[in-house]
């Protein structure tokens, strides 16, 4: 039985979050959710299967949409982060969230952080996305309780 | 009084803090000191506890206690009440299923707390097992619990009773139809898992508890019962939850062990399950196999139906005895019935205990009955929309079960649902292979579900601020009925919506109520709302009267105002009146004025009933199997729409947890324990299986519910089975009788049509080896677990490890020169890292050698030959202009690996390396791959419908990288350096076995290289969703003219384990003259010398469809000029 790494397993790193420089103490068997949400109290990310499986845990990555929760915390060094806590600016929703919150495209809302950056990755990429392109983009993100037809509209509103 | 708030879609109360992430789920909850907490499990579906020792952990650095059964008081949960209490808060003797709680740590990380449960040493002696109903039933069958007074063994209940006078009902019968019908269990899934967060502070006595249930009510209660403290000592706090589905709705074992960890420990605790536990110990709906006989008369009226129906209650008890019910109010109350016989019994099994899942059963038995109705119509010649219509449920009926049915629109939700999907344009004119399909449903709104359950309070409190809080100990677990409590106060006291909180949950601040289950808050809770904003109104009038001297008959309240009877200067505003009087708190309260369903469930179970038809069509894929659901039509009678946005978003929630349940979703297990315990192979649908879906609501006013309203929740689940399978009956002419409906049943029934394809097994000798051994499986099979347990050998698992990035190559090669043993290279960490979790992988270290030159880049010569750095990942290869202009058939074959959130991390190199994914492996269940050769293969009598059909000797495990058939197709080798020099290795080359390669210790891979192809590359695959691992995937690189083919490399994947080369089929293809024929034999011929297993023989009717599609596509993508040369 190996016993958790001891402290001086930790590295200091820096990165940016949500525009923020970042630097900080971080032991390499984190995840990036972990990172985020323990050490940051950025806990609007969430973690659903902690195996890249449910896309609860989506941030994006220099401009990439990825689990966060099998992303080990250290290799983000240096990287540009984004979470759901970043998208409004001060009190101004961004059109996801408005569309969202329009066309009732949550429920529980465990899923919708990860949903909102999965969708604004895609956005940035491809500002006028077919359906087709929006399935593709959320096909990582499960939602059990809108069954994704607000979802889809939502997205579709917010790209109009 | 005009609404305004009711029948608005008003946005979710805790819209704002959803979408900006700020709300507090219980997993956020962090207290200060806060503890972190893991259970230990058992790891045997049933074993006697000999002895726990706990010494160890305790001494372990952070450790602040562990407790196990003996930390509780003697009392058994009360679930279901005193006749079904069978289970501590922790397993004490004797354990019952795999997955049970046997001992918990709490320490002050969750590393340490994981650490330490691992060091707790428990000496189980393994008992024989009951793992299925028949099993269960056995004459012989061991006992799972001691024997109930007049019970049969392993039966929890039973019941017995026939309604309406069956005989003379019989005798004007003229046809019936019969069959059994069977599915398994599914779980809720709720994106948030289990979780609590406890806090004791032990000179008040008082115990605090932050968790994600649907009903807090219950909690107090269990926790009360089990702790041993006082009812008004444990407060239940307010959070967001992230789903419920039911499954939330009893008291999950992990509060009362995160409570007592707290108790004991005195500082708060958190308990967070894994999605992992959540799969082995959370709630789960029931299994049940129904023996149903539906008789008519000549005009198709139902004079009577027999169920025998046993339910798969699990270990223990919690709602079985409410499935069982479901069953009965179905058949008796679904359509007119005019008398019926009914038989069930729930019978205990050492798997994980069912608990609530929405629908409460009746999905499965409405499956059973609207089969049958579809068959009767058949064989009276009658259109099933017609016929459902003539035998539809009607306001005033009463029914055998003494249902009373007061508003009724069932007729019309069916014609209606018929009309939106185009059932006169469709039925019996779609082409082959496509159907429609429809289906009705029942359900209670506002039922007596428990003696203390027909009542709800509600307090309302006007603030000095001019907002009003609105308390309720029901809990929103995502259905917006925060929402709508918050719509009917609104209107009821003429208020702007937007004037109006919700606190829910709190049980110190809050009166008692239920809680969320059984659709029945809006109803119940509903009316205790609205009779809340009655209350207050009469308070304020009865303080105006005093202040003003005036009757408060005289106060007229309209618009938020209350007028003075003489004066109107001194008309006040009701937001005023918090301000002059402080704040002021009433309760409305409402109770269900019937009495409960006898023993025998006859009675009027609810104040009124809600009804919908659902409607489908599907389409099936005749080579594959597959079913998608194409368009959904849901017409629900749901009294009076409360919240239209946010009764769609039921609906389209529930329908496409229906298609779940009809398609997809089936819990597999091995020995008692759930093996397909990931998103991945417990498939729950996606976004890209979500139909187009038309939903519209029939208003009828229920007299007794809120403005009219009635239960809207679990309707919408209700038929959706029923609709699918019934679509899925007139697409392909066959009734199934057991759920899912999967690829492979599909493929079953067309393939019996149809000539079985050749297999010709004797292409591989060794393969009447491996047949030979199989078939001593049986025999042997018992003995070789035996010595697996003895001899096999335990994989490391850890809590931990080091990570570092390599700088330069050289270094990179030193360190896993010093550490080869120990250390292991990480590319993306999409397979790692889980592996880690799952005990395949435990190394020490972590290198990532991504930062190397060259490891991120991609680069293409003149002539088109590619070179991958073996870092790049699957988005970026995709993504790079060159492949798209060189090889077009690799961009569209990397678009189907994984998502997209997993194509952003994962490498080439980590596709390439992955660990195999058989589920027995991944489980860790010691099989040969993972414990070592005394261990047998679980596929081979276990569930082996993802396993391979070529190849496979004692391990069945298939190749599942995508790239790993595409590289072989395309004749790709990887540049590999490593301790004893640099080497090249084809792709073709690389496997040993499934996940397993020809790399050394200390190898790393640094490039692969493409060579410059001529002609055309495609990849066909198939999985059960986009995204998933292959079923059956066939890459195709071929050269030279569409007619006379010069160059042709097949790979399959997903089949064997390895990427084999289907070199039959390659030479049968080449040279002049290619024809259709020749194209179907090659075909076929990839799947010669495959030897099937018990479950997958599909696969070879798949391979040979994906096989020929790949080529086909590949043809057809062949470039103009080459076919003109």
């Amino acid at each position: 039985m190996k016993q958790p790494a001891p402290d001086n397993a930790a590295t200091v790193m820096a990165f940016t979050v949500n525009g923020r420089d970042v630097s900080l103490s971080v032991r390499a068997d984190i995840t990036l959710a972990e990172l985020l949400r323990d050490q940051l109290a950025l806990t609007g990310t969430k973690i659903g299967c902690g195996s890249g499986e449910c896309g609860a845990c989506t941030v994006i990555v220099d401009g990439a949409a990825v689990p966060a929760c099998i992303t080990p915390a250290l290799l983000v060094q240096g990287a540009d982060i984004q979470t759901v806590e970043g998208l409004a600016i001060e009190d101004a929703l961004h059109p996801l969230q408005r569309a969202f919150i329009d066309n009732g495209a949550f429920q529980c809302g465990f899923c919708t952080a990860g949903m909102l950056m999965s969708a604004t990755a895609l956005l940035k990429q491809n500002p006028h996305p077919s359906e087709a392109d929006i399935r593709m983009a959320l096909q990582g993100n499960i939602c059990r309780c809108t069954g994704y037809v607000q979802i889809l509209k939502a997205v579709q509103e917010a790209a109009r | 009084m005009s609404l305004k708030a009711i029948g608005r879609s008003i946005p979710q109360l805790e819209s704002g803090s959803k979408v900006t992430g700020q709300g507090q789920y219980t997993h956020d909850v962090s207290l200060p000191g806060m503890l972190y907490a893991c259970v230990l499990r058992s790891p045997h579906a049933a074993a006697r506890i000999e002895g726990i020792d706990a010494e160890a952990a305790r001494a372990m650095p952070g450790v602040a206690c562990v407790i196990t059964a003996a930390d509780f008081s003697d009392n058994r949960y009360v679930n279901f009440g005193p006749a079904y209490a069978d289970r501590y808060p922790m397993a004490r003797d004797v354990v019952r299923f795999h997955g049970e709680e046997v001992a918990a740590v709490a320490a002050e990380t969750p590393q340490q707390a994981w650490a330490a449960a691992q060091a707790i040493a428990v000496r189980y002696t393994a008992m024989p097992t009951a793992t299925s109903l028949e099993a269960a039933l056995a004459p012989d069958a061991p006992e799972i619990h001691p024997p109930k007074p007049n019970l049969p063994r392993n039966v929890a209940q039973l019941a017995d009773a026939r309604f309406g006078d069956v005989d003379k009902a019989m005798q004007s019968a003229v046809l019936s139809v019969e069959g059994s019908f069977r599915h398994g269990i599914v779980w809720p899934v709720c994106m948030e898992t289990n979780a609590t967060v406890a806090r004791f502070d032990a000179a008040s006595g008082e115990l605090e508890v932050w968790c994600g249930t649907q009903a807090p009510f219950f909690v107090r209660k269990e926790l009360a019962q089990v702790i041993g403290l006082p009812l008004g000592k444990i407060k239940v706090r307010s959070v967001l939850i992230g789903g419920g589905f039911g499954g939330k709705s009893q008291a999950p074992e992990q509060i009362a062990i995160a409570a007592m960890l707290a108790v004991r420990c005195g500082r708060p605790v958190k308990l967070v399950l894994s999605r992992d536990e959540e799969y082995l110990a959370g709630k789960t709906d029931h299994a049940k196999v129904m023996h149903l006989k539906t008789a008519v008369d000549a005009d198709g009226n139902i004079v009577a139906r027999f169920l025998e129906g046993l339910v798969d209650n699990g270990a223990y008890t919690h709602m079985g005895p409410v499935y069982v019910s479901a069953m009965r109010q179905r058949l008796l109350n679904l359509y007119r019935v005019q008398s019926a016989e009914y038989k069930a019994k729930l019978v205990y099994t050492n798997k994980v205990p069912g608990g609530s899942y929405r629908g409460m059963g009746a999905p499965g038995i409405i499956w059973a009955l609207e089969t049958q109705i579809d068959e009767i119509a058949d064989k009276l010649g009658l259109d099933p929309v017609e016929y459902r219509k003539r035998i539809a449920n009607r306001p005033g009926d009463v029914t055998q079960l003494g249902w009373k049915i007061t508003s009724c629109a069932l007729a019309d939700c069916i014609q209606r649902a018929a009309d939106l999907i185009g059932w006169e344009q469709k039925r019996g004119k779609l082409p082959k292979y496509r159907g429609i399909g429809i289906a009705s449903m029942i359900h209670p709104s506002g039922s007596v579900l428990y003696p203390e359950g027909n009542f709800s309070n509600v307090a309302l409190t006007a603030q000095p601020d001019g907002r009003f809080l609105i308390g309720t100990q029901t809990a929103d677990a995502g259905t917006g009925q925060n929402t709508i409590l918050a719509q009917l106060v609104a209107d009821k006291l003429e208020l702007p919506v937007e004037l109006f909180d919700v606190l829910h949950m709190d049980t110190e601040q809050n009166p008692d109520d239920l809680g969320s289950a059984a659709s029945r808050v809006t109803f119940v809770t509903g009316n205790a709302a609205l009779n809340a904003g009655g209350d207050l109104l009469t308070e304020f009038k009865r303080r105006l009267a005093e202040d003003w001297s005036v009757s408060p008959d005289a106060i007229a309240y309209a618009g938020g105002i209350f007028a003075h009877p003489a004066d109107a200067s001194q008309n006040v505003g009701i937001d005023q009146l918090a301000q002059r009087y402080g704040s002021i708190r009433v309760e409305g309260h409402y109770a269900i004025d019937q009495a409960r369903p006898d023993a025998n469930g006859f009675g009027n179970y609810a104040v009124s009933y809600a009804f919908a038809a659902q409607a489908v069509e599907v389409e099936v894929d005749p080579e594959t199997g597959h079913v998608r659901v194409l368009n959904v039509a849901s017409v629900q009678d749901v009294g009076r729409v409360l919240n239209p946005t946010a009764l769609e978003g039921q609906t389209y929630g529930g329908i496409m947890q229906g298609i779940g349940m009809a398609l997809s979703e089936e819990v597999l297990f091995q020995d008692g324990k759930p093996v397909n315990r990931s998103l991945i192979n417990y498939r729950v649908p996606r976004i890209a299986d979500t139909p187009h879906i038309a939903v519209e609501f029939i208003e009828t006013s229920e007299e007794l519910g809120p403005f009219g309203a009635k239960a809207a929740g679990e309707p919408t689940i209700n038929a959706t089975i029923a609709a699918v399978a019934n679509a899925v009956a007139n697409a392909v002419g066959h009734r199934f009788h057991t759920l899912p409906i999967t690829p492979e049943a599909v493929l079953a029934v067309l393939r019996a049509r149809e000539p079985k394809p050749a297999l010709k097994p004797y292409k591989r000798p060794y393969n009447a080896e491996v047949a030979a051994v199989r078939a001593a499986y049986p025999a042997m099979f018992p003995a070789m677990q035996k010595l697996g347990a003895a001899l096999g050998h335990k994989r490391p698992r850890i809590g931990s490890f080091d990570l570092r990035q390599a700088d330069n190559l050289q270094t990179a090669l030193d360190t896993l020169g010093e550490t080869a043993n120990a250390a292991k290279l990480i590319g993306g960490g999409t397979d790692l890292l889980p592996g880690i979790r799952q005990g395949v992988y435990a190394p020490a270290l972590l290198l990532s050698c991504a930062g190397l030159p060259g490891m991120r880049d991609i680069a293409i010569d003149g002539r088109g030959t590619i070179s991958i750095g073996a870092a790049v990942t699957l988005s970026q290869l995709q993504n790079h202009a060159g492949i798209r202009q060189w090889l077009p058939g690799l961009y569209d074959a990397i678009g189907q690996i994984a998502t997209l959130q997993v194509r952003n991390r994962a490498t080439v190199a980590g596709d390439l390396c992955q660990e195999k994914r058989c589920w027995f492996f991944r489980s860790a269940t010691p099989c040969y791959r993972f414990s070592g050769p005394s261990c047998p293969c679980y596929a081979v009598l276990g569930e082996s419908r993802h396993h391979s059909i070529i190849g496979a000797g004692r391990c069945a495990a298939p190749c599942v990288s995508d790239l790993a058939p595409i590289l072989t197709a395309l004749g790709a080798c990887l540049h590999v350096v490593g301790p004893q020099g640099n080497r090249v290795v084809m792709v073709e080359d690389l496997y040993v076995w499934a996940g397993e390669t020809v790399l050394r210790r200390g190898e790393i891979i640094t490039r692969i290289e493409i060579p410059a192809a001529a002609g055309a590359f495609h990849y066909e695959k198939y999985a059960r969703w986009r995204g998933d691992f292959a079923e059956s995937a066939a890459a195709v690189s071929l050269s030279g003219d569409r007619n006379c083919l010069r160059h042709v490399r097949i790979s399959l994947g997903g089949v064997a384990p390895k990427p084999v080369r289907a070199m039959e089929s390659e030479n049968l293809l080449l040279g002049a003259g290619l024809s259709q024929a020749r194209i179907r034999a090659a075909a076929e011929a990839a799947v010669h010398g495959a030897l099937p297993l018990k479950d997958n023989h599909y696969k070879t009717t798949l391979t040979i469809a994906v096989v020929g599609r790949a080529i086909a596509a590949a043809l057809d993508a062949l470039p103009v000029e080459m076919a003109a040369e």
